[in-house]
């Protein structure tokens, strides 16, 4: 008797499990469902420490065509439109430019509002608790990462419209370190004429999206001794770096959820300082390397990008 | 003039207050302040770089020793108004680095207005945990602010670190815009490099 109660409490358990995590991932796929196909006006502002960034978000389904306008409203500014496939970033100090993809790169992580089901591997995704989050009533779901090496992402989603309300990197303490918070937001019924009036706009061409980003020769230089579990390498190359005109072995590195760059230069003249720098969930760590510099920039702890950064070595 | 007789010196002066053979002029004891005290802060502006920054004092030393050759203000401290206003003045002379090009501070300034993480005060992550432990570079903010100690004490040295500083502000700026723009085609890529997957495996 006792052991058929250990049975049926073991299958009770395992099922409870299983039902706690799916209604988690159903719920991440109808906000992405609802980002996508719901016409509205929102504002958000994003808290990085000491600063605040805040920012207007519109989105409208005019027919098949989904349009997305993001703009910054501090400082210099920054304007991202997407029109279906075609994101078109406007920043203050280059030219205008288009970039053939179907999500902006802004303040979100671009695949929470994808297929997040290709994040399975490296995040568990669990049901939180309920609570009021600018005035409506909000669903928890934490994006958990499997390991310590990065960080988790909570996200909270209105019960009815299923639209995302606030999201935030947590550590592994518990404690937000960036936040992303909506102050306000409307659906309409039509999409909003601003919206609208972009499709008569131009908008410059796409650059060329080819597969093969890698440049083989970058890749032989550098051996990357670590990185944490789930990242593939994106890109690899050799440039100039846009700002300062320095020549750079770039590494572009991605879980599908965070990006890592890794930069290998030549040292800087009087040595610089190996250390890290932190505005919210934004690690940049320079590591002083022999003769190199190696530099580590992403949305990840700071312990991981030092392990990454000191885990370069030249491959001959 | 060396330190045996810097000693000497202040022992004697000393002594002669202690003795009361000399009298408590209200300038005397200005002068001795001065004197102290700007030896004192040079001495340990000097010992802390030592210590914290090697490279610097290596590369620059030779800067050091003429810059504190030509200021004036060491030798002469009569004057207490010049000692605090003479080394800002000349801050900009004294080394000199062919990287300070307008433009490119300019663009800075641009992606720190965007980005807000360089020039932002860092603060020490966490309280006990692992992360503590690792070093936490210190950004400056842009309008920078002035230490006065250091300032009126060594100037060249002070005018190096700034240097470097910026340099390295202004590396991590270009960094982390970079970072920005390549973290762009990410998703796209991604997806490119799935599907191409994808497809291999279907074939």
């Amino acid at each position: 008797m006792k052991v058929k109660t250990f049975i049926l409490s073991l299958v009770l358990s395992t099922s409870a499990y299983a039902n706690d995590v799916t209604p988690a991932k159903d719920l991440m796929l109808k906000m992405a469902d609802a980002v996508h196909s719901r016409n509205f006006d929102a504002s958000f502002v994003v808290v990085k420490g000491n600063s605040m960034e805040p920012y207007r978000w519109l989105h409208a389904k005019q027919g098949d065509t989904e349009l997305e306008h993001l703009s910054l409203l501090n400082g210099a500014g920054l304007e991202m439109v997407r029109i279906d496939n075609q994101v078109t970033y406007f920043e203050p100090q280059s030219a205008p430019y288009s970039i053939q993809t179907d999500a902006i790169a802004g303040p979100f992580p671009e695949v929470l509002f994808k297929n997040i089901e290709s994040l399975t591997p490296q995040y568990d995704f669990v049901l939180g608790g309920k609570g009021r989050i600018a005035g409506r009533a909000a669903q928890l779901v934490r994006i958990e990462s499997k390991d310590e090496h990065k960080y988790n992402y909570w996200v909270w989603i209105d019960m009815e419209s299923h639209l995302i309300l606030k999201s935030a990197y947590v550590n592994h303490q518990g404690e937000a370190i960036e936040q992303l918070q909506l102050t306000h937001i409307s659906v309409s019924e039509k999409p909003a004429a601003m919206l609208v009036d972009m499709l008569k706009k131009e908008f410059p061409t796409p650059l060329p999206n080819s597969i093969e980003q890698s440049d083989h020769v970058t890749t032989a230089n550098w051996k990357m001794g670590w990185l944490p579990q789930g990242f593939k390498l994106l890109k690899a190359d050799r440039h100039k770096l846009n700002l300062n005109n320095e020549l750079t072995d770039y590494f572009l590195l991605s879980d599908g959820f965070v990006e890592i760059s890794v930069f290998v230069q030549r040292p800087l003249a009087g040595g610089a300082l190996s250390g890290a720098l932190n505005s919210g969930a934004s690690t940049v760590y320079v590591h002083k390397g022999n003769n190199f510099d190696v530099s580590v920039v992403g949305n990840i702890p700071s312990l991981t990008a030092k392990t990454i950064a000191e885990s370069v070595t030249p491959a001959l | 003039m060396t330190n045996a007789h810097v000693n000497k010196l202040d022992n004697e002066a000393l002594s002669a207050l202690l003795d009361g053979e000399q009298s408590l002029h209200d300038d005397v004891i200005a002068q001795q302040n001065v004197d102290t005290f700007g030896r004192y802060a040079l001495i340990g502006d000097a010992m802390r770089a030592q210590k914290n920054n090697n490279d610097i004092a290596i590369d620059i030393s030779q800067n050091i020793a003429l810059a504190i050759d030509k200021e004036p203000v060491y030798a002469d401290f009569t004057n207490n108004s010049d000692t605090i206003d003479k080394p800002v003045t000349q801050q900009d002379n004294v080394v000199a680095f062919n990287w300070r090009k307008p433009v490119a501070q300019l663009a800075i300034a641009a992606s720190v207005a965007m980005f807000a993480i360089v020039g932002v005060n860092t603060l020490p992550q966490g309280n006990g945990e692992q992360e503590s432990e690792i070093p936490q570079l210190q950004s400056t903010p842009l309008t920078g602010v002035a230490s006065p100690v250091s300032l009126s004490t060594e100037p060249a040295l002070e005018n190096a670190q700034k240097g470097l500083r910026e340099l390295q502000q202004q590396r991590i700026g270009a960094l982390v815009l970079e970072h920005q723009r390549q973290a762009r085609v990410a998703h796209s890529l991604a997806t490119a490099q799935t599907e191409a997957n994808d497809d291999e495996e279907k074939n």
